[in-house]
């Protein structure tokens, strides 16, 4: 995976009044940290760095205040806007073995019945420097019944598993009865429970 | 309907309004969501409304999450009374939401049925809504 080089400085002012002149000059407050040193409070520019997120895992190289190889590892952001409010950065250095969080996607479609993904994301251990950006499953004529768990993926070349490869990712079931009758039967169940609610709430 | 089996207090304070969402803000458990962008308290009723829309255009397969539990009472005096004698009895029972809050998710069925399904449940919802994915790999 290609490094994103980001200009970083430094941050000297602390708090939500410092942090939200900081975001209103669209930076977004970053705190760098890892291998026991010490945090280091920076601010990248707001743009470049959405940019960069939207690769899972990104390998970004700080330059300026700080020349350094990171992973991001938490990111804030507004739950409705979107914009990026704070950033935790992780330190990593080249070679230096991490583990990560890969996204696990289906190519294909099941034959019968509904699948059902219980994990959108799987603990790999890999380079820092080379972290593969995802794991696809071929569902492609899968049956009711048929579970993937993590040990069967075919993890891409230089990762290993970091979880337990006993957990199920996937799985095929049969295909939810008809929805006019369950909820048919749920609003009488509702009527029901309706009837005492007073009752029911002392 | 959803309802609470039992309460420690029958009649509350109306809930704050103010304010975003502190958890759920994200789709986590199914692919598809209704986040709202408005602050609203959303009675059980409107909970089962909107479910009762969206499996219904999903017809078989699909799974549906309900986010969101009216846990808090709303009391109302009767018609033509005067202040005074007390609070009023529950009449109500709904969930505070707040802008950002995921309500409904969905999964298994493809994107444009998905749509459709969640636009059709965000008419029984009485605020402002989209429609939001899953963000793949997000840290």
């Amino acid at each position: 995976m290609s490094e994103v080089v980001i200009n970083a400085e430094t941050r000297t002012r602390f708090g939500k009044g410092a942090a939200r002149k900081i975001r209103r000059e669209d930076k977004v407050p970053v705190v760098l940290y890892g291998h026991g040193t010490e945090p280091q409070h920076l601010m990248l520019p707001g743009h470049e760095l959405l940019l960069a997120l939207r690769t899972p895992n990104v390998l970004i190289r700080l330059k300026g205040a700080a020349d350094e190889l990171a992973l991001p590892k938490g990111v804030q952001r507004d739950p409705i806007k979107g914009f990026l409010e704070h950033v935790d950065l992780l330190l990593v250095k080249r070679g230096e073995k991490v583990t990560v969080e890969i996204p696990v996607t289906t190519v294909g479609e099941v034959a019968d019945g509904v699948l059902d993904q219980q994990l959108v994301s799987i603990a790999v251990e890999a380079e820092a420097t080379h972290i593969p950006t995802g794991v696809e499953v071929d569902v492609e004529g899968l049956e009711v019944g048929t579970q993937i768990t993590a040990g069967d993926l075919k993890l891409p070349k230089g990762a290993t598993l970091a979880a337990d490869p006993e957990t199920l990712v996937l799985h095929v079931t049969s295909a939810a009865a008809p929805v006019e009758e369950a909820a048919e039967g749920e609003a009488a169940e509702g009527e029901a429970a309706e009837a005492a609610p007073a009752e029911a709430a002392e | 309907m959803l309802i609470p089996r039992r309460v420690k207090h029958r009649k509350q304070h109306r809930p704050d309004r103010h304010g975003a969402a502190k958890g759920g803000t994200r789709v986590v458990f199914g692919e598809f969501g209704i986040q709202a962008l408005e602050h609203s308290y959303v009675t059980n009723r409107q909970i089962e409304s909107a479910r009762i829309a969206m499996t219904r255009h999903i017809k078989r397969g699909g799974k549906v999450w309900i986010n969101i539990y009216p846990d808090r009472p709303l009391t109302k005096k009767p018609a033509e009374t005067r202040m005074g004698s007390g609070k009023g009895s529950p009449e109500w029972w709904i969930a505070n939401v707040k802008p950002g809050r995921v309500m409904f998710e969905l999964s298994g069925v493809a994107e444009p049925v998905a749509r459709e399904a969640l636009r059709r449940a965000m008419h029984k919802l009485p605020m402002k809504c989209r429609f939001v994915k899953r963000e793949v790999g997000e840290a």
